[in-house]
This record gives structure tokens, sequence and C-alpha cells, in this order.
């Protein structure tokens, strides 16, 4: 129940962003990256490969779907990547004791500003290491800052229903599981 | 520090490893069968959602423009009153404007334009979540006739040209993105040259800059930019507008000479957009060339 839903709704964010965010009429140079918000909120709640999977679904979607025009499979590595670093990172340090704690908003908002950041800087950096004459030092920093910016601004929109989804069947999943078990996991 | 189980570290292997092939794969020249099935695949799940989100987000944002233009309606009606004065003087200038018109026409013809069959689409996305390429979406594919390679125009001139035909949906690559190049020339001389989205060295800033092979050419603000033509009408078709020339930038020592250009169309705000799908029946190569042989014969 908690898998499909979650399935469901990062489908649904995934093609949020491509027909709907992709089309506001603003001008800017770099939109909200909402993806980035669901694999994240997705990685702070399961294990590492659950993670990665999730974040190279995405990813492999957002390569595909028009109008995407870079090289298929970009989105897909930086995504798994970040999706199973996110992971492992809290896991190992994050949550205290990781017994019965639930991710707070506040925690999975602040490490979806840190991801879009890093999300942000890998892009650039392969622009810039693959010679995409599309990308120079100076355009990717302001792209990087705004693409952050938006992505931290509209986050909220994606990170609190599905939190909110995570945390509320896990426990009625595992409501009845005694012991030192974390009920994690898909 | 950071332990994990060897199984989750073998699945994010795989999935690495994975992703690396699909980058590779798509990074050769050509289209392959793998990567392109994906991206029908995908074009295939993206075309109706694409076509709901329109029909819902239609009227919503006609109300957002009626809104946000409401508290400006007093300056609306000054502002009316003031554009009602000058349209009367314009009447006047009609005259003017008409030959304007005509030079237009004789620029089309003079290149060759002309039997060029439009499918009309419209833009259904302008931007990217990374923000690096300049592309659009339109909602006309292969079933409407678009194919990869076709010049796409709206009612001002060049937008650009089809890199990705789906089904139902093709991708733009806008004459603004920096891996765009057009051969173009200049509207009276007819000098050659490359209007490009890059920035070019010591050129000064602008969405389109035009490189002017020839370092002799009078190039002057205000002149005006055609598409060349490439063989077969793709990817561009001859006679096309893209734009005039803002400002001329010669620095000493440069091979080419630099123009900032002022494109014909406003590529951040595409609505309606025709992508050419049929050229007319004779090769229109000879056709460009002024009747006129150029004495310096530079081309």
């Amino acid at each position: 129940m908690r898998a499909a839903l979650t399935f469901a709704m990062v489908t649904i964010v995934v093609l949020a962003q491509t027909t709907v965010v992709n089309r506001l009429p603003f001008d800017w140079v770099a939109g909200p990256d909402l993806v980035v918000a669901a694999v994240v909120v997705v990685a702070l709640t399961t294990g590492p490969a659950a993670a990665a999977g999730c974040g190279f679904a995405a990813g492999l979607a957002l390569d595909a779907l028009p109008p995407a025009e870079h090289t298929l499979g970009t989105h897909a590595l930086l995504m798994c990547a970040a999706g199973y670093v996110v992971s492992l990172l809290y896991r190992n340090t994050g949550a205290p004791g990781g017994l019965d704690s639930r991710v707070s908003a506040w925690t999975a908002l602040g490490v979806t500003a840190v991801t879009a950041l890093g999300m942000g800087l890998s892009f650039a950096a392969i622009g810039l290491l693959t010679g995409d004459p599309g990308v120079d030092l100076t355009d990717a920093a302001v792209t990087v800052a705004l693409g952050t910016l938006a992505t931290v601004i509209a986050s909220p929109l994606v990170v609190l229903p599905i939190l909110w989804t995570r945390n509320a069947f896990a426990e009625i999943d595992f409501a009845t599981v005694q012991g030192p078990m974390t009920p994690r996991g898909w | 520090m950071f332990r994990d189980s060897s199984r989750s570290r073998l699945t994010l292997l795989a999935l690495v490893a994975a992703a690396v092939v699909l980058l590779v794969l798509d990074g050769r020249a050509g289209t392959d069968p793998v990567t392109g099935t994906a991206r029908a695949g995908a074009e295939l799940a993206f075309a109706p959602i694409a076509d709901g989100v329109s029909r819902v987000t239609g009227p919503v944002a006609t109300a957002y423009e009626g809104v946000r233009q409401g508290p400006g309606a007093a300056e609306r009606i000054a502002e009316l009153e003031e554009a009602n004065a000058g349209l009367e003087s314009e009447l006047r200038s009609a005259e003017l404007d008409e030959g304007r018109a005509e030079q237009l026409e004789d620029l089309l013809h003079l290149s060759g334009l002309g039997g060029y069959e439009i499918v009309p689409a419209q833009a259904i996305t302008h931007v990217t979540s990374q923000g690096y390429e300049h592309t659009a979406t339109l909602d006309a594919g292969t079933g409407s006739g678009v194919e990869k390679d076709m010049t796409v125009v709206n009612g001002r001139g060049l937008v650009g040209k089809v890199v990705q035909a789906g089904a139902r949906t093709s991708t733009v690559q806008l004459a603004t993105d920096h891996s765009s190049s057009v051969g173009a020339r200049l509207e009276g001389s007819g000098k050659i040259g490359v209007v490009g989205g890059a920035r070019v060295p010591g050129a000064p800033e602008a969405d389109l800059t035009y490189e002017l092979f020839d370092m002799e050419a009078q190039i002057e603000p205000g002149d005006r930019i055609v598409t060349l033509g490439s063989h077969e009408g793709a990817p561009f078709v001859p006679g096309v507008p893209i734009g005039t020339v803002e400002e001329v930038h010669v620095s000493p020592g440069a091979l080419s000479r630099v123009a900032a250009i002022e494109p014909a169309v406003d590529h951040a705000s595409l609505d309606a957009v025709g992508v050419v799908v049929g050229g007319p029946d004779d090769d229109p190569r000879d056709s460009l060339l002024p009747p006129e042989p150029d004495p310096e014969g530079d081309r």
C-alpha cells in the first residue's frame, strides 16, 4: 500500500514537473526541480537500495520525457546517486538511534535544499567537463543558484504530502510490529 | 562508519552501470534503438497528459491575465486614448507600411520561398528544469507530418528546427540555443554568415549573434537577416527572416565580423508556430541567388 502510493505520487510529481512546471509562462533561466524533492523524501524514509532504485526510475523518466534534449541517462545517474547518498548518510548519521524516529518536515526540506544544490552543481560540472557549449562558469553559477532557490521555495508542495503519506502508512502497516526493528522499507 | 549491506551496494552498482550504458548508447551519433524506444514510449505517455493540462490551464491562464491587468485598467484607458491618436497619424503612413509589406514579399520571393506547406502547432513547454537548453515542445508530431530537421517558423520569422519528433509531440531547438547555428545572409547584399545562440568571444552580449565571413562587407544596424537555406530544405528552408542587426562589433585582427541580432521572433513567448513540412517541387538552391551575381564573387 505504502509502496504503491509512493510510486503513484512520484509518478505524478515527474509528470507535473514535465507538463506543468516546465510550461510556466515565466522567463526564468531555471525552474524548480520537484523531482529532486520527491526522491529526497523517499530516500529519507527508506533504505539506500530502494532510494537508488527510486532515483534511477524518476531520473530515467525525466531523461526520456520531452522536452529533454540532453544525453539519456544523465538524470538517471545523478538521481540514483543522490538517492543512495542521502539515504546512506541519513541512516548512518542523521537519525538518532534509528528507532521509531519520524523524519521531521524541516529535516526533509533542509536535505532537499542541500540535494538540489548538489544536483545543480553536478549537472553544471558534467556540462563543463563534457564541453557543453551552453554551460560556462558564470551562467552555471546563476543557474544553480536560481534553480536551487526555486526548488527550495516550491519543495514543500511535494515534500509535505509524500512525507505525510509515508509516515502515516508506516504507522498503520507496522503498528503491531514489536521489537527493535525500525519500520522502514517499501 | 557508513555501513551498508553488500546487497544494497550491488543494487547501486547495477543501477549505475545501467545509467552509464544508457549514457554511452545515447552519446553515440545516430539514433539508437534502445534510447529511441525509451523516448518514443515516454512521448506516448506525455502527449495525452500535456493535452489535458493544456485544456485545464487555458482558462486559468486567461483568468490570471484578467486579474493581473485589472488594477491597470485606468492606465490602460489613458494608454488607449494615446494609442488612438497614434493610430490616426499612423493611418496616414499606411502607404509606407504597404511599401514595407511589398519589400518583405520581394525578399521572400527573392529567396525562392513560396509553395511551402506549413503545419500549425502550439508551443506547450518553454523551459527545462536545468535551464541550459533552449528548447520548446510542440503539440504536433509525426502524425501531422512533422519530422526531424524541419524548419519551425511563426508569423514573424524563424523559431528553430525540429530535433526530435514523436507521434504527437515534437521538440524544437530554438535558434537562440547555444548549440544552434543557422546559415544566414544579409537582406540586401546577400553576404553569408552564421547566426548562432552561442556567445562569440569578444562579441557584444546578445541572444543571437551573426558572424559574417566577409570583413569588407557593409553591415549596419537595421539590416535584416534571412536564412540562407540548406540543401533539400533540411534543416532550414531559405528566406525566413531571422532578425535585425542591432550592433556591429569589429575587433582588430578577427577573421570575421560579428553583429548582435535582435531576433524577429520573441523566443520567450512562443505560442502559435508553423512547421514547414513540404518544400517546393524544385530544389530551391539556385533560386536563392539574386539575379545579378556579386562582382566580388565572394559567395
